[in-house]
């Protein structure tokens, strides 16, 4: 008979609920096969860390005196997004300083970014705010500098668009003559290295690769503390190649979260520098999965040989679209070191970590036996293959001067051409 | 045995003969070979120590006390524990295997004996725990030197990449 969600919140209200980590579960249906593993276990819990470049901080400041309509702001010298009513500022985690040389003396450093002004947030730390503005009649300061730190503020949340990949290319340099630096690290030329992301067989959505369980509401582990997925990500495509148990073969899912940023510590919220690339923000996510019935049980107990990655040329292929896949590996592939691509050995890496992954797992394995937190049952699961729909590229349609009829824009008006 | 370390010294302590203190209070040879004192008066240092295991554990304790930071390099770099998420980036360029990452716990490890300095870990790790001895002494340099790529390096008593060093 399958399980309900309000069956196993009651469950973990009583200390009741059976929970492992999506690691464990694997010996357990080893062991017990998926039937019994579906009656004794309640949840497993999954875990992530890495960077998550569509990540950001929402912030009210709070009303000055006298009040201001924010019109450009800094924090740290970071520009955040103003726009937003009056004091509601957005920091995105790759945002960098005007003056930052980013990659005029090559590769560069981006030392410092919205990502690590968040961390600097998380912290405690005073952050240096600086605001521009207009002026109107009820909001006549057009100027400010202040510290601020994350007690101070009025109130500060995670805002992240695009979190926990479920799944993800494998990087190789198989086009350029030197090495090139990316997202997913430094990349030798002739294929003589290979790096990769995601958590594998502890990560949220490959544990539940049809979506479920996962929806808006779900209530997860997010950077230390608690949020919930909102939405589907950006990018989020379910239409993706899968193998037979329903796990995709290149990155398919996203989750949209957001959380009190108050809750949550720079253990795992980290700013981060790729070399060439820019800042970032490295998230620690977990997602407890109820195991509602066998074909949950199963899901839940994937492993890193049943999960294959993509591996693509990020020195031509990745940057003009090409869709080409030079090789799919497994992820037990990936983690033994060394991967085989058009018959040549090639060394491997993981700029995600497994270590924090396996502790966001326990630590929110121990939330849930402690009953101090329920699972949330999305009001909509993320949509799957039938109902979501594939990425869309960004066609690049020029502006005519003629064409509808349609008066030429600004730029094109001044310059005469 | 042999100590390899970098010094940070506060300005307070600039007129206090520590260096000759060390060597004729413990018996430790200092092998100094860098030093800088800065506009500000805070000074760093990467010496070696060498003496029996005693008189530099001694001298440690003592250097404690004096509140100076106290740094171990391995090899040439400087390794920021606590700021590696054990992420394994840093071990794919490393062609010895002096870094590597555990099979069971996938944490990763740095073994200085198999280290050839060749420095590819270093732009590899973007959590800023893998610095070279001497970024990390040019950048507690101030603007007495341009920064690595060339910016000028604005002056930080850590000397750690990012600003947000704790």
């Amino acid at each position: 008979m399958p399980k309900t969600f309000e069956e196993i919140n009651e469950k973990i209200a009583a200390k009741r609920a059976v929970v492992v980590t999506a690691e464990e579960m694997i010996g357990v249906v080893e062991e017990k096969g998926a039937k019994k593993a579906a009656e004794t276990v309640d949840v497993v819990t999954t875990g992530t860390f890495g960077p998550m470049c569509s990540s950001g901080a929402q912030i009210n400041v709070g009303h000055p005196t006298p009040r201001m309509k924010i019109q450009k702001a800094w924090l740290n010298g970071v520009p955040a997004q103003a726009g937003l009513a009056a004091v509601d500022l957005y920091v995105g985690a790759s945002a960098l300083p005007e003056d930052d040389p980013a990659n005029k003396v090559f590769p560069g450093r981006f030392a410092y970014g919205g990502g690590h002004v968040i961390e600097d947030l998380v912290r405690g730390k005073d952050v240096l705010l600086e605001a521009r503005a207009y002026g109107t009649d009820e909001y006549p300061r057009t100027k400010l500098e202040t510290l601020i730190n994350l007690a101070s503020v009025n109130r500060a949340i995670l805002l992240n668009p695009r979190n926990a990949y479920q799944n993800y290319n494998v990087a190789v340099n198989a086009s350029v003559s030197r090495p090139l630096y990316t997202y997913l690290g430094v990349l030798l030329p002739k294929r003589s290295n290979a790096n990769y992301a995601t958590a594998g067989q502890l990560s949220p959505l490959l544990n539940d690769p049809f979506y479920r369980t996962i929806g808006v509401g779900t209530r997860i582990f997010l950077g230390g503390g608690t949020g919930y997925v909102f939405f589907a990500g950006s990018q989020h495509d379910p239409t993706v190649k899968r193998t037979k148990q329903g796990v995709p073969v290149e990155g398919a899912g996203t989750l949209s979260v957001t959380g009190d940023l108050k809750g949550m510590s720079a253990d795992f919220l980290r700013g981060v520098s790729v070399r060439g690339y820019g800042a970032s923000l490295a998230v620690g996510i977990g997602v407890p999965i109820p195991v509602l019935d066998e074909e949950m049980a199963r899901f839940t107990a994937v492993r890193d040989e049943d999960i294959l990655a993509p591996v693509v040329d990020y020195g031509t292929d990745y940057a003009e679209n090409t869709g080409k896949v030079l090789a799919r590996v497994s992820y037990a592939a990936l983690r033994s070191g060394t991967i085989e691509v058009d018959g040549k050995k090639v060394r491997t890496a993981s700029v995600s970590s497994v270590p924090k992954a396996r502790e966001i797992a326990e630590a929110l394995k121990r939330r849930i036996e402690a009953g101090d937190f329920r699972l949330g049952k999305p009001v909509e699961t993320l949509p799957g293959p039938g109902e979501g729909e594939s990425m869309r590229p960004l066609v690049i349609r020029p502006p005519s001067t003629t064409a509808g009829g349609l008066s030429p824009p600004r730029t094109q008006r001044i310059e005469g051409g | 045995m042999q100590k390899s370390v970098i010094l940070h010294f506060p300005r307070t302590l600039l007129d206090k003969p520590i260096i000759s203190h060390i060597v004729k209070t413990f018996d430790v040879e200092m092998n100094i070979l860098q030093a800088a004192i800065m506009p500000e008066e805070a000074g760093h240092m990467f010496s070696i120590l060498r003496g029996g295991e005693k008189a530099v554990q001694e001298t440690l304790a003592f250097l404690e006390r004096l509140k100076v930071r106290v740094l171990f390099p391995a090899r040439n770099l400087v390794l920021h524990e606590e700021k590696c998420v054990h992420c394994g980036a840093c071990v794919g360029p490393c062609r010895t295997g002096a870094l590597s990452v555990d099979p069971e716990t996938r944490r990763v490890s740095f073994d200085s004996e198999r280290c050839i300095a060749c420095n590819l870990c270093i732009p590899a790790c973007a959590y800023g725990a893998i610095e070279s001895v001497s970024e990390h002494l040019r950048a507690a340099n101030g603007f007495l030197e341009d920064g690595p790529s060339g910016e000028p390096m604005p002056p930080s008593g850590a000397g750690s990449l990012s600003p947000s060093s704790a």
